[in-house]
């Protein structure tokens, strides 16, 4: 089993992240990851970020857009 | 004399076969479906309508929109395939039509353009101790200094963002949201993610949002202001 390295695993972290490897480079970073302090801890800024972004973003459609929308819709020929 | 034309058997069963069809489209009713299918994503089209729009009003207008022209689209849909992926085609084409124009981006229709240079960096020069609390820092950030960064960021690349890291579509669906080949989406994504970054970092700078090193950490004096 040979290490893929810093510099591939830093390179394809934003694609680990968003889980567009193949099989194979997903096992590959794993791994290197595994052993890696370093790429750990940029990865743990990207999982991070993505949380972050993720819950900060979160909103409930205002009650009276909903009842517009279907208001508009029920006038609406199928 | 007059010639009369009689009507044939058989077009008066397929009279009878239509209307019994039509009975049938009427029971599944593409209204009761689509309420059923499509209203649920209401919070989460209203959602990237926030982002998209920044106000209230514009994202209540652009997701109804959305929601009136889905409907009158619904017969187009195929049933089995990604339902909200095909909504938010509509919502992203709608605001492009309708709300892009309306709005001041400095960096419209010039951004994919910008090097990356222009950008910033694309490694953080930090050690691991320095990356550990960057992490934590971003961590503590409240959800309003988050949503000023992706405001921030040229719209392009706030949607590539969204569409992944909220929504979690994959680069195939964003590229078809967007229209945009597979590689501008990452591109866009890779250079969002890290404009926020950085913007978050001299936030969390600014507001001394600033974790001590791990080894030092105990309960800081928490002075309440």
């Amino acid at each position: 089993m040979t290490d893929c390295g810093c510099d591939k695993a830093k390179a394809e972290l934003e694609e680990y992240l968003h889980r567009e490897l193949s099989d194979e480079n997903f096992k590959d970073i794993t791994e290197h990851l595994a052993h890696c302090e370093s790429c750990t801890s940029e990865h743990l800024i990207g999982l991070t970020l993505t949380n972050k972004v993720r819950s900060a973003c979160q909103e409930k459609a205002p009650e009276a857009l909903r009842s517009a929308v279907l208001g508009r819709l029920s006038e609406l020929k199928a | 004399m007059t010639l009369v034309c009689p009507v044939p058997e058989s077009e008066v069963l397929s009279d009878l076969e239509l209307s019994l069809m039509t009975e049938t489209t009427e029971q599944e009713d593409p209204r009761a479906l689509f309420e059923s299918q499509a209203i649920p994503y209401m919070d989460q089209l209203y959602a990237a309508a926030m982002r998209l729009t920044r106000n209230p009003s514009d994202a209540a207008d652009l997701v109804q929109e959305t929601f009136i022209k889905a409907f009158q689209a619904f017969g187009q849909f195929q049933q089995g395939t990604n339902l909200k992926a095909w909504l938010y085609r509509i919502q992203t084409n709608t605001f492009i039509n309708n709300y892009r124009k309306k709005q001041r981006d400095p960096y419209q229709g010039t951004i994919d353009d910008l090097e990356d240079w222009q950008i910033g960096g694309a490694e953080s020069a930090t050690a691991t101790s320095g990356r550990s609390a960057e992490a934590e820092a971003i961590d503590h950030l409240p959800d309003s200094a988050v949503k000023d960064a992706l405001q921030a960021i040229p719209e392009d690349f706030r949607m590539a963002v969204y569409f992944a890291d909220v929504e979690g579509f994959s680069y195939q669906e964003i590229a078809d949201i967007m229209k945009t080949p597979v590689g501008t989406v990452m591109s866009r994504l890779h250079r969002g993610r890290r404009m926020l970054r950085d913007l978050l970092a001299d936030y969390a700078k600014e507001r001394g949002i600033a974790t001590p090193p791990p080894a030092k950490r105990q309960q800081v004096s928490g002075s309440t202001k």
